[in-house]
């Protein structure tokens, strides 16, 4: 009786201890992962902190972390032989369609596949004897497997979290293309493949541990003593300096131009995105007479995703901090020759070639048909690349007509339409004198055999071009529905105004303006922007000539520029983001007169018209956390290159066409690449300095948003951003205090 | 004086040209592509050291100076590779390569001592011109056919190639098309000693064919872009040393100097690896086009061998060149045929016909230029069972079902699939396995 009272409550204690024990897992899972920041996939590279999982610590604390974690020129001999076990199945598992024989069981969960492959792998199993025995005596459930891992390699479980944590660091770029499929990735087409991929990810990582290296309870000790040895004080000291540099030199260019005035005569006015690539641009089209510029958000406030009918693709084209709330159709805006059959004819080729290349025997025949082709298309492209780019133009016209695309709003409610246009317009603080012809221009960079080519395209877009968002918008805003709307609400468009859409093409300049059903009424005018539209763009293109050091002339700078995009050879495209450093949120006289040399996000806004603070508070919590992200990834690619960036384009390798390794096989190399960051490998082109917001608002304004949103009080509390607010009324400078207390500067 | 060791045959023509051609295309490239690399100007000083050589090796008729050349060029295309010498990885590469190279260089210096003693003679095409009888020239011709297989990654000689991709993008494009073909050239240029052997020739054959279909099949599965060139020059350069094995020496250069300017192209243009989408192929199971595509294939191979003035179905190992043009018309023709187009039986004929013309042509131009390097084989066992490989596996290719689909999966297949995934990884020392390793 009383024997059989203890078994039961033994096995109650048991019990319990199973759920307090399962608990503790979970909960050291879930903490190991929070440390991982993600990497999106080259189709669209989104800029991240690579230290964003340690951004609830100060700065400087972070900076540690990361050495001891990611800067250690060692690792432990067994952790690198389970590294190369991991990396061959992460690429074959995660391959996006460079295989042709795909592997087996790819369309499970990651665990049942690899475990389904894991016994025939000889490598591994003949590590030790009793591997095969083991492998199969397994549990099925993810968590289970992590248990009895964390068991046979004897990790005591205060020591859980630290040592799965380590299991990620230690392979950092495929955990944050991990982290990237859990938390970020659009998983309608995955079915329930990645539902509990972050148990499957740490469970085969430990199994390959466990049979691969089973004293891997030494990662602790080789992390604890990185840990003791790390130091950060030298860099961050280094850090501040260029900082309080930096910034001594922006606020004595502010300070020195406060003052409003007019633009007398209109021509247009141009809304651009915030992209520090606007702000030269900007100036060259306001040197040009009659311009007013805004900065806005590339996606223009529209939270939609593009289908594009002709080649089926289909993509968000909003900030990735958004979910797209519609789907919107771009058709082909052409007359004459059907685009689809061109695209058909195109498509065929492409994979009756494929067809020949990726197949048995047929290979042996191809090369010697298409040899000498390539051999003539090779020296052309090398030699003169600019034949070759006019020449695949004109092959391209042969088959299909060019087309325009043009995106089709009617998905969206007309109430709908009128809120995004009103609040964009609102956001933009462009309320009243809207002068005839107002652009929204997008922007989009083009270049040739880059892989890192969407790393040069609007964040804001999700890291695609965004000339349909900048179309879409001025469509709306031209219904005369939409404006009838509007005017209720107070804003009043006059007939006489005109939206376009355009696009800012940031690696050559030019700026497309897509009139194509402009009213004639229109057409000289638009005539007109165009004409300086191209003096802007040779004046612009004759200063990133020198930043990109080009020796060349003012006249032939425009055509060195272009020919760069057209340059199959070219490691330096155009510059990017480099040496972005602060992000101003105010209107444009403001900085109007002052060459902010092309290192400053800008944000249009008119405190005047924020009374309940919503357009700031949105400022603050979107553009500008985009924008962070942006300065860290060029920050720390900047830091260190190979733990935080992508290492030299040279050497680069592309695997399962989601990102890049070196060489013959390593680690996902996340960041941007040497020559993104550098002029050349031991000169850095971008300066290591945090990002520096200036508001032009009330004080109250700034304390009253941050007192609302943890989010922002750990940036500024843990400096990974720092705050200037410019008060109006007096025109005073005040730095935001680590303390949230306000200091004159 | 000077002339006595130089020889200019149409094949050191051919040679010469192919490599000025892409040492120029590729150093151009270079230009741009390594602006601001530190190593720069020891990259341009490299490359127009290995030219040189190359065309050295190519033009003379001296053993000691081949000798030499080979040697010479072989390192100097080591220190090519060892581009980022940071990087212990790298380093890895470079010293698998060339222990490999080295392989080959022994290789060659011992052939080249039988043949010396064969023969008395030092100059390569009095040895050749002189009476191929003597029982030391057996020997010479097995090193040789070594040492062109460890210079060419034939199998089991291969690992160095898979794993040679630490080397700069430009590197690789001017390897793939330059030393990585040695073993081709080699085996043309001392051709006539292998003319009376058929059971050497039947053994390259086979170890032609063995690593086509390793290349080939590892190609198809390699989940990165540059392990997939690496293994589908390793493919290539089987099926160049079967065309050698096969007598038809003068296909062999063709296909080596073809390949090497396809490979080189798409080394470079490996950048563009994550935009070009893999488009499935599907192939829509109508009758049609069953019956349609092998009967274009036919014309196709017609055509094939009327440009490369060939008949048909002679008794000779040309048939097998047929054979691969019939292969390419008809998959080509399926593929076409498979599309929805309205033209597009028209245009299957055209495309499939057009091709095999084209190939054709080609193959002509260098088989009349080299003609004496021309020796086709009678065809035996060897020669039919590899054709019924090469057709065989291109069946199976065709009518396979995506494995990721698979339900259940065959044991045998995950076995297969598992092992060739294995037998394709790079050395483990040169993969960067912690990335802080890794070093610009």
């Amino acid at each position: 009786m009383q024997t059989a009272q203890l078994k039961v409550s033994h096995q109650k204690h048991r019990v319990r201890c199973n759920v307090d024990h399962r608990e503790i897992l979970v909960r050291s899972v879930s903490k190991s992962w929070s440390k991982i920041a993600p990497f999106w996939p080259l189709q669209n590279l989104i800029a991240v902190n690579p230290l964003a999982g340690f951004e609830d610590l100060p700065f400087r604390d972070a900076l540690k972390f990361g050495i001891a974690y990611f800067q250690q020129a060692d690792l432990p001999n067994g952790m690198q032989i389970v590294n190369l076990h991991s990396i061959k199945w992460l690429q074959a598992y995660f391959d996006q369609g460079q295989s042709t024989i795909r592997m087996p069981k790819q369309n499970d969960s990651f665990m049942q596949s690899i475990l389904a492959l894991l016994p025939f792998d000889d490598k591994v199993i003949s590590a030790a004897d009793k591997n095969l025995a083991w492998l199969q005596s397994l549990p099925t459930e993810p968590i289970q497997i992590i248990s009895n891992c964390l068991n046979f390699l004897k990790i005591p479980d205060t020591e859980y979290e630290q040592f799965l944590t380590l299991m990620l660091t230690t392979l950092y770029g495929w955990s944050s293309y991990v982290t990237y499929i859990m938390k970020w990735s659009d998983q309608e087409h995955s079915g329930n493949k990645y539902a509990i991929i972050e148990y499957e990810y740490l469970a085969i990582r430990l199994v390959l541990t466990c049979m691969l290296w089973p004293q891997a309870r030494d990662v602790l000790s080789w992390h604890y003593n990185a840990l003791k040895k790390t130091e950060s004080i030298k860099i961050f000291n280094k850090i501040q300096v260029a900082e309080n540099d930096y910034l001594g030199e922006l606020l004595s260019k502010l300070k020195s131009r406060i003052h409003n005035f007019r633009v007398e005569s209109l021509k247009a006015q141009l809304v651009f995105c915030i992209d520090v690539r606007s702000e030269p641009f900007r100036r060259a089209i306001e040197n040009q007479n009659g311009y007013q510029t805004f900065g806005f958000a590339g996606f223009f406030g529209l939270p939609i995703r593009i289908d594009n009918k002709i080649n089926g693709e289909s993509y968000a084209s909003c900030p990735v901090l958004l979910k797209p709330a519609h789907n919107i159709t771009n058709l082909p805006f052409c007359s004459g020759k059907d685009p689809y059959n061109g695209y058909s004819i195109i498509k065929l080729f492409k994979q009756s070639y494929r067809s020949l290349k990726y197949s048995f025997t047929t290979p042996f025949a191809l090369v010697e048909m298409l040899g000498v082709f390539n051999g003539f298309w090779m020296a052309l492209k090398s030699l003169f690349p600019w034949i070759a780019a006019l020449s695949k133009k004109f092959m391209l016209k042969l088959l299909s007509q060019e087309y325009a695309l043009k995106p089709i709003k009617d998905s969206i409610s007309l109430d709908q339409q009128a809120h995004y246009a009103l609040s964009a317009l609102r956001m933009m603080g462009l309320i009243n004198n809207f002068s005839d012809i107002v652009v929204f221009v997008g922007h989009g960079s083009t270049t040739e055999n880059n892989a890192y080519a969407t790393s040069l395209d609007c964040g804001a877009c999700g890291g695609r071009h965004g000339a349909s968002n900048a179309q879409l918008l001025a469509d709306i805003l031209n219904d005369s529905n939409v404006r009838h709307i509007i005017k209720s609400q107070g804003i009043n468009i006059p007939e006489t105004t005109y939206f376009l859409g355009a696009e800012h093409n940031t690696t050559t300049d030019l700026v497309e303006l897509y009139d194509h059903d402009a009213p004639d009424v229109f057409k000289n005018k638009i005539l007109h922007i165009k004409q300086d539209l191209e003096k802007a763009r040779q004046e612009n293109c004759w200063g990133r000539a020198k930043k990109l050091g080009i020796n060349t002339t003012k006249k032939q700078a425009l055509t060195k520029i272009f020919m760069r995009s057209l340059d199959w050879a070219q490691v330096r495209p155009e510059w990017g983001l480099a040496k972005n450093a602060s992000f101003i949120i105010g209107p444009r006289y403001l900085t109007q007169h002052c060459d902010l040399d092309g290192r400053s996000f800008l944000h249009s806004y008119d405190w005047h018209i924020d009374h309940d603070k919503t357009i700031l508070t949105t400022i603050l919590t979107a553009p500008v956390i985009v924008a962070q992200w942006i300065n860290s990834q060029y920050m720390f690619s900047t830091l260190d290159n190979v733990a935080y960036g992508g290492g030299s384009k040279i050497t680069k390798n592309i695997t399962g066409k989601i990102a890049i390794m070196q060489g013959n096989a390593s680690d996902l190399m996340t960041g941007l690449p040497l020559q993104s960051v550098h002029s050349s490998d031991d000169n850095s082109y971008h300066e290591v300095v945090r990002l520096t917001v200036v508001v032009y608002a009330p004080k109250s304004y700034v304390e009253s948003i941050i007192s609302q949103h943890i989010k922002l009080q750990n940036l500024f509390r843990n400096e990974w951003l720092k705050l200037i607010c410019i008060e109006p009324a007096t025109k005073d400078f005040y730095c935001l205090e680590r303390n949230f207390e306000w200091s004159r500067v | 004086m000077l002339s006595q060791y130089i020889y200019l045959d149409a094949l050191s023509v051919t040679m010469i040209i192919l490599i000025c051609f892409i040492t120029g295309v590729v150093g151009a490239f270079a230009v741009r592509y390594l602006q601001g690399d530190r190593k720069q100007y020891q990259f341009y000083f490299l490359l127009s050291a290995l030219l040189v050589c190359i065309v050295l090796l190519v033009s003379v008729d001296n053993l000691l100076l081949f000798l030499l050349c080979w040697g010479l060029s072989n390192y100097l295309l080591v220190r090519l590779m060892l581009h980022k010498n940071l990087w212990l990885a790298a380093k890895n590469s470079a010293q698998l390569a060339s222990k490999n190279f080295m392989l080959s260089f022994i290789g060659i210096a011992a052939a080249f001592g039988f043949l010396y003693l064969a023969t008395n003679e030092l100059s390569i095409q009095a040895i050749l011109q002189s009476n191929l009888k003597d029982s030391l020239l057996l020997p010479a011709s097995i090193l040789l056919l070594f040492a062109a297989m460890a210079q060419s990654a034939l199998w089991p000689f291969h690992t160095w190639l898979l794993s040679s991709l630490n080397s700069p993008t430009p590197v690789s494009a001017v390897m793939h098309a330059g030393l990585v073909n040695g073993g081709g050239f080699l085996l043309a240029r001392f051709a006539p000693l292998y003319k009376d052997h058929p059971s050497l020739l039947a053994f390259i054959v086979i170890v032609g064919l063995v690593t086509a279909i390793l290349g080939n099949l590892w190609k198809l599965i390699q989940n990165d872009v540059k392990r997939m060139l690496a293994c589908s020059t390793m493919g290539q350069m089987g099926f160049m040393l079967l065309q050698c094995g096969l007598g038809l020496f003068s296909a062999a250069i063709a296909h080596l100097c073809l390949h090497g300017l396809f490979k080189s192209y798409l080394f470079l243009a490996s950048g563009s690896a994550a935009k070009d989408k893999n488009i499935d192929r599907v192939y829509t199971p109508r009758m049609t086009n069953v019956i349609l595509a092998p009967i274009l294939g036919i014309i196709s191979a017609y055509s094939f061998a009327f440009f490369s003035n060939k008949i048909p179905l002679e008794n000779n190992t040309n048939l097998i060149l047929v054979l691969v043009s019939y292969i390419g018309g008809t998959q080509l023709a399926l593929n076409i045929l498979s599309s929805e187009l309205r033209s597009r039986f028209v245009l299957a004929l055209i495309a499939s016909v057009a091709m095999c013309s084209i190939y054709g042509a080609v193959v002509n131009v260098f088989q009349s230029n080299l003609s004496y390097l021309n020796m086709p084989q009678k065809i035996n066992a060897i020669h039919i069972l590899s054709m019924l490989v090469l057709f065989m596996f291109w069946l199976i290719s065709i009518f396979y079902t995506n494995l990721q689909q698979l339900m259940p999966l065959k044991k045998y297949i995950a076995k297969a699939y598992v092992s060739m995934l294995n037998a394709s990884q790079p050395d483990p020392k040169t993969i960067t396995a912690h990335r802080y390793l890794y070093n610009y």
